[in-house]
């Protein structure tokens, strides 16, 4: 033991340390990661050992004049975060500097001073089961990470499991977030009553609730029912949408693509969340994404005028397939499985409803105006520009902004209904009260 | 007649009087002890050493001045033993022991007798080692990893390479807010590989967040071999050998861990828990993880241990015990892996030290409540 010590102290003195020194000859870098709702903030804390100093500090003072300077400082956080890698569910984010912190360089010198980066990235909108991977390749050969995730202080995000290979330059994480965002969720938050009443037991309230926030964030989903259901209301004669169905058939053509869509994707949720068909989930986002154009060039010009019922059961099969891949990513049990099932597919069909039930009268109000070609060939547009960017997204798995655009609008879709809504009643009543002076004059 | 009942009440007086100084003697508290000793050794002060013990309750930066390294790179608050003179010594170290039980006190004195020996080991004389830092580099200490940056009172010393390093009377102590059975108050006690943060709210004892190390881990003394911290590595190395090997995969982590995740500075963070859960383990095992957690729990005094162990044993279910490194030791030697034992009111990390020796034998250790550090819970207004 003694002639450790002597040789230990030997190296020491060789380096001119004394053996209580807390880093000799390694990088130290710790990662701190806190979730948030639409966020992901990080601390690093650096800390260079004594051995390694020199090398490190000849990286930061690039000038060579032995100072670092603010914009030194500010450069080499930089330089750490272009060496860092940052993403969500595949999607590369860009970590943002917050704020960066160093020692003196005499504290530094004696391997104990601790340079700290706060770091910050927005997540884009996405599943509720997200999977975010960091990877950290600064200083790699001297360094030692460590990399960790606090317990997250919103109770609806919960970590799932964490991988790092063995010297923690990577790290995988894996989180629930249960519950969410702004926008269409204070729709949901409202639902609690209903959740209160199902929720007997617990797994089946949340699988519920994620029925619902599927739909409600699921923007795909929704436009592709929003797409479907733009036409719904009219008539249509050759390859153009003229006049309007009477309000009976008009409730009647939307209840039978709603419920069209809601058999066609239980099938597909239950066959797949029962491990009776198997399907790679990237064709089926591709297919969503196509399930969207085909609806809005339908919208445009009627490619199935009457059929709308049958096109809506069979993409409806389609996107039972993507519910199932949510499902699937919960691990529930067999038994659990069927009641699962249950559960998230009444939570999207609530939250079906419940859009339905908001957009629905302004549609059928407004179909009685001219103002709906409007909404129609703006709403198909739409829906035609972001099934495109999807696609392409999707296919190349490159990254576009149609998510932020998407979310952007979704996260103001309950304002966007009530302004629809107030639209459709003006123009409702000036058609009405023009007839009646037309009427009147006559 | 008369003036023998003048000389009766006077001795009934005088009787009954002994009599109610001896009531509160039997019924003394733990807490009522630690006042008592604390109000002894402030005493023994001179007005000048008590201003330098005595910090206000609220003063935050004093209460987050403790860390792992000796107190000539991360100056403490508060007065050190060597500048005490003998009864003001004894009277501090009397006091430490009236805050902790008799096997926390022990291993205080060998992880302080640890230092004693690294001073006679491991250096040359001061100042012969390295580089002084430039005159006049009158910058803020050293920061971060040692704790956060030292300041006011303790902050002139130079930040390092001056004066003595390791030695067991470079510890200090300080005491913030008043000593008292009733409102809260807390004591500090620390140095090199050592940092007690005790907080006392009227029968309530908290330790954390306390840091235990120990460099060297095994040493000899008076041809007696002491481990200040083997029972930490020996009780846990069972459990970990207790496991099936079902259990063993779940607990030993698949990374390196270099350094303790939640040391000196990173108070009230609780991280995602990782390892093996104790409600997957078998009654024994959970006995033995409790066991491990003893190590820590019981280091104060016996009422206040008493209490931490029930909440421990209440949170045992939810409590986790994870493994990074080597599975097996030199018998007599401690571990030179990773673990961590965290639960709903714990964190405990056991970090051996790379330092180009034998990691071994450089150990660090961190106690802590994210949920309670400092004693906030009790004390919070």
């Amino acid at each position: 033991m003694k002639t450790k010590l002597t040789a230990a102290a030997a190296i020491f003195l060789a380096l001119g340390v004394s053996g209580f020194a807390h880093r000799l000859d390694e990088y130290l870098q710790a990662t701190l990661f806190s979730l948030g709702e639409n966020r992901v903030g990080a601390v690093m804390r650096l800390v260079p050992g004594v051995a390694v100093f020199p090398g490190v500090f000849a990286t930061i003072d690039t000038n060579g004049d032995g100072i670092l300077s603010e914009a030194e400082q500010q450069a080499y956080a930089e330089r750490v975060l272009g060496d860092v890698s940052l993403s969500v569910d595949g999607k590369r984010l860009r970590p943002r500097l917050v704020s960066v912190n160093f020692p003196t360089t005499e504290a530094m010198k004696e391997g104990l001073g601790e340079i700290q980066i706060n770091f910050m990235a927005d997540l884009p909108a996405g599943d509720p089961n997200r999977k975010l991977v960091f990877e950290n390749h600064h200083q790699t050969p001297i360094s030692a990470y460590l990399v960790n995730c606090l317990v997250p202080r919103n109770r609806d995000i919960r970590v799932v499991a964490q991988n790092r290979n063995s010297n923690q330059s990577f790290y995988e994480l894996d989180y629930v977030q249960a519950d969410g965002r702004s926008g269409p969720l204070s729709l949901v938050k409202s639902w609690s009553g209903v959740r209160a009443a199902l929720g007997s037991s617990v797994g089946f309230a949340s699988i519920f609730r994620l029925g619902i926030r599927h739909i409600a964030e699921g923007t795909d989903h929704l436009l592709f029912l929003l797409a479907l259901l733009l036409p719904a209301p009219l008539l249509a004669s050759r390859s153009q949408w003229v006049g309007f169905e009477d309000v009976h058939h008009s409730l009647l053509r939307i209840l039978k693509v709603v419920t069209a869509f809601t058999i066609g994707h239980s099938i597909t949720l239950a066959l797949a969340a029962l491990g009776v068909v198997r399907v790679p989930s990237r064709p089926i986002e591709v297919l969503i994404a196509v399930s969207i154009l085909v609806s809005a060039v339908h919208a445009l010009h009627p490619l199935f005028p009457g059929r709308e019922a049958a096109i809506a059961a069979f993409f409806g099969l389609i996107h039972g397939l993507a519910f199932a891949t949510t499902l699937g990513q919960l691990g529930l049990g067999r038994w659990e499985r069927v009641t699962g099932i249950l559960a998230f597919n009444l939570g999207i069909e609530t939250m079906q409803l419940f859009v339905v039930a908001a957009t629905m009268p302004s549609l059928v109000l407004l179909s009685r105006t001219r103002a709906y070609s409007v909404l129609r060939i703006g709403g198909a547009l739409f829906a035609g520009f972001a099934s495109v960017g999807w696609i392409v997204e999707r296919l190349l798995e490159a990254h576009s902004s149609v998510d932020l655009v998407v979310d952007r609008v979704a996260h103001q879709a309950i304002w966007i209904a009530v302004a629809l809504f107030l639209m459709s009643l003006v123009c409702w009543f000036r058609r009405n009260v023009l007839a009646k002076q037309a009427r009147g004059f006559a | 007649m008369n003036a023998f009942s003048i000389r009766t009440t006077w001795g009934i007086g005088v009787l009954a009087l002994i009599c109610l100084s001896l009531i509160p003697a039997h019924e003394q508290t733990a807490t009522s002890r630690i006042v008592a000793a604390a109000n002894t050794f402030l005493s023994t002060l001179n007005d000048k050493q008590r201003q330098t013990v005595l910090f206000a309750f609220n003063d935050e930066e004093q209460r987050k001045r403790w860390s792992n390294l000796p107190v000539s790179f991360v100056p403490r608050g508060g007065i050190s033993l060597k500048e005490m003179n003998t009864t003001q010594r004894a009277a501090a170290m009397a006091l430490v022991a009236s805050a902790l039980s008799a096997r926390g006190f022990e291993k205080v004195q060998q992880i302080m007798e640890g230092d004693e020996v690294n001073k006679n080991t491991d250096q040359g004389p001061p100042g012969n080692r390295g580089p002084r830092p430039p005159a006049g580099a009158g910058g803020p200490p050293p920061s971060g990893n040692g704790g956060p940056p030292p300041s006011g009172r303790g902050g002139n010393r130079p930040p390092a390479w001056n004066g003595p390093i390791f030695g067991k009377d470079l510890y200090y102590i300080s005491i913030l807010g008043k000593p008292s059975e009733k409102d809260p108050w807390m004591l500090q006690f620390g140095g090199h590989h050592l940092a007690l943060n005790v907080t006392i709210a009227g029968e309530q004892g908290v330790l954390t967040p306390t840091l235990t190390g120990a460099q060297p881990a095994l040493y000899t003394i008076d041809g007696k071999t002491v481990r200040p911290l083997g029972q930490e590595s020996d009780k846990a190395l069972a459990l970990l050998n207790a496991l099936d090997e079902n259990q063993r995969k779940q607990a030993i982590l698949s990374y390196r861990l270099a350094d303790l995740v939640l040391g000196p500075g990173q108070d009230g963070k609780t991280i995602q828990p990782e390892g093996l859960k104790a409600s997957d383990m078998n009654e024994r095992q959970r006995a033995m993880l409790l066991d491990v957690i003893s190590e820590w729990a019981n280091i104060i005094h016996e009422s206040a241990a008493a209490a931490r162990m029930a909440e421990m044993k209440a949170g045992l279910n939810d409590t986790w015990f994870a493994w990074s490194g080597p599975t097996t030791a030199t018998p007599g030697h401690n571990i030179a892996a990773y673990y961590r034992v965290q639960g709903p009111n714990l964190v405990i990390e056991y970090a051996p030290q790379k330092l180009g020796g034998d990691p071994a034998m450089h150990v660090h250790t961190m106690y802590r409540d994210p949920t309670n550090d400092y004693g906030r819970k009790f004390t919070a207004k």
